[in-house]
């Protein structure tokens, strides 16, 4: 058997299509990348128009992920239960209850160890023992739920703090109260986009592949770069209208303040948005249907959202893993949205992360173009 | 001779399993040459490495990837959008090779027309029956009037009063100078080519005109069987049952 070299196309003289064969034979480019490119892309909008399981996924879902940022989750516990142990004290239970920290039994614990069965059994989480004086003693706070751990025993040092010292005056700046909310909302803005991104794209490729579109693609004069483009053009759009969507909710619904341009953060979304959707082609060139395109990208996402700092501080994250959060985008983009809505920061202050996402966007885009194939095999 | 169609020495694996063995075929310009095989005969396969889908292990293809300007290829199974119509199908696929809008619409007029489709332009793809769905998957792989067309399988699971009309489609391409090489399990189907390959476990058995094959009106199936049992019973790990 002869092997040919590993080019049988240029084996085969390729008789270009200007010397085709008899008349009305000749094909002709009237348009080319731009032609190509509004087809793909208008062809997505209609199949998007007529696809309302996807457009809820795309607009519902982040929706609903708003509410549940914004009301549900709170990094500040109000209602700890606490109970006091040994002597009854008004003024104990006075500090304690101040700003609803803590709900405070009726009754007492008689003795320390059934303070300690009732933080065994969940009854009360914190148990304060208190003196004859009225003035406490000493504390045990049930430790098996370390966020409400740690917020107790940051409440409980005013109350064991030392009557004589002096008070340090504390200023809370850019988001004086600390709502959950003003912290949260630019954060998701960040995440709702990565989601959207990367999923609808990840998935408008893998569909074309599972349904055979593909291969009926590779067929069409379509390059490889414009089948791509065909896919970021359309989601772009569509991603970008979601994070207007969740500014404007959030402005409006939980009063978030916007102290920058939100235009300029529109425009620093726009990397970030590249190097989201090019981690969507890339998943596709790995997923072979919709499932495992969606289980791919839950994987690739769940880490953004714990490691980025948008929902935990990113000191909180151990060395051995902070490099993991160095590489993912959303580690840059929490800054830029924290600091625009919050700080009024504008490109000044934020270029090196805007670098960071430009240079993310441009390699991720470059990966995904050497991952994608032409071809079937 | 020239031919528009060729594969030389063709070897596929996929994982180490082979298949195509060495696939010789060649077909001429404006002849139109069928390829029968059992299932997982490498039909698919042969086609796809001919339209440049596949990259051949070994062995060369005309035209392959660089001349797939001058192919209309039409997969085995219905791969248009489902979600789009039958219009938006052709608009899409014409403005994709390029063609101007008036040009466009004369020849999406013209192919709809003569492929019965004219009053279905507005309804979805997917709602289609098989027949029509193959009608409009040939309609919109000719579109741009490709001098080669490579049809898989195109008339399987259609009902006979529709392949009757996708034959007269083909006819008519033929008639227009077409060179089709177009993959069948149909021996009825396989008995209108000028030229017939047969395609067994990735190699070819034999190849030729009908007549050359099922010669003194012995039935093309049989010939075919006969080379079958033939090439089993000549290797050693040959099929017993």
């Amino acid at each position: 058997m002869v092997t040919l070299p590993d080019a049988p196309d240029s084996k085969s003289p390729a008789t270009s299509s200007d010397e085709a064969t008899g008349p009305g034979r000749v094909w002709r480019a009237t348009g080319g990348t731009g032609r190509r490119l509004r087809a793909l892309t208008r062809k997505e909008f209609v199949q998007l128009r007529r696809d309302r399981r996807t457009v809820l996924l795309m607009i519902g879902m982040p929706l609903v992920l708003l509410l549940i940022f914004g009301y549900g989750i709170r990094l500040s516990v109000n209602g700890i239960g606490a109970e006091l142990v040994g002597h009854d004290s008004s003024f104990v239970r006075q500090a304690l209850t101040q700003h609803d920290r803590f709900k405070v039994t009726s009754g007492i614990a008689p003795t320390e160890s059934a303070a300690r069965d009732d933080l065994l059994h969940g009854r009360v989480s914190v148990a304060v023992m208190v003196g004859p004086s009225g003035l406490p003693t000493s504390v045990l706070v049930d430790g098996s739920d370390a966020f409400v751990a740690q917020n107790s025993l940051e409440y409980l040092r005013s109350l064991v703090a030392s009557p004589g010292a002096n008070p340090v005056r504390t200023n809370v700046l850019y988001n004086p109260t600390l709502r959950s909310a003003d912290f949260m909302v630019p954060a998701e803005v960040g995440m709702i986009m990565l989601w959207v991104g990367t999923v609808a794209t990840a998935i408008g490729v893998v569909r074309e592949r599972e349904q055979g579109t593909l291969e009926q693609l590779m067929m069409t004069p379509i390059r490889k770069i414009e089948l791509m483009i065909g896919k970021i053009l359309p989601y772009s759009v569509l991603t970008l209208l979601d994070a207007v969507l969740i500014t404007t909710l959030g402005l409006w619904l939980f009063r978030v303040p916007m102290r920058g341009n939100p235009f300029e953060l529109l425009l620093f979304a726009v990397p970030y948005l590249i190097a989201a959707l090019s981690i969507g082609l890339l998943v596709s060139t790995v997923a072979q249907n919709q499932r495992q395109a969606m289980q791919t990208a839950a994987f690739i996402l769940l880490p953004q959202v714990l490691l980025s700092g948008a929902m935990f501080p990113l000191a909180a994250i151990p060395w051995g893993i902070r490099w993991v959060s160095q590489l993912l985008p959303l580690t840059y983009f929490t800054p830029i949205s924290r600091g625009v809505f919050l700080k009024g920061l504008g490109f000044a202050d934020l270029w090196p992360q805007v670098a960071v996402l430009s240079a993310m966007a441009v390699i991720f885009t470059g990966l995904a173009a050497i991952f994608f194939k032409s071809r079937l095999d | 001779m020239d031919f528009e169609i060729e594969a030389r020495g063709l070897v596929k694996r996929f994982r180490g399993a082979m298949a195509l063995d060495g696939v010789d075929i060649a077909v001429a310009s404006g002849e139109i040459c069928g390829v029968l095989g059992a299932d997982g005969a490498g039909k698919t396969t042969l086609l796809r490495c001919i339209a440049g889908l596949y990259r051949p292990d070994a062995g060369a293809v005309r035209p392959g990837r660089a001349g797939r300007d001058r192919v209309g290829f039409s997969p085995q199974g219905f791969h248009m959008y489902e979600d789009l119509t039958v219009a938006e199908n052709v608009q899409f696929f014409g403005s994709v090779y390029g063609l101007d809008r008036a040009t466009l619409q004369q020849r999406a007029d013209e192919l709809l027309e003569f492929a019965g489709l004219s009053q279905f332009r507005s309804r979805l793809a997917g709602q289609l029956s098989g027949g029509m769905q193959q009608k409009l998957t040939l309609a919109c792989s000719v579109l741009h009037r490709p001098p080669i067309l490579l049809l898989d399988e195109p008339t399987t699971g259609v009902d006979p009063l529709s392949r009757r009309e996708f034959w007269q489609l083909i006819e008519a391409l033929r008639a227009d100078g077409s060179t089709i090489l177009m993959a069948s399990a149909y021996f009825d189907e396989v008995e209108r080519c000028e030229k017939v390959v047969f395609l067994h476990e990735g190699r070819v058995l034999a190849a030729g005109t009908v007549d050359d094959l099922a010669p003194a009106g012995a039935s093309l199936e049989a010939a075919f069987r006969e080379r079958m049992a033939l090439a089993s019973s000549g290797t050693p790990n040959g099929d017993l049952g």
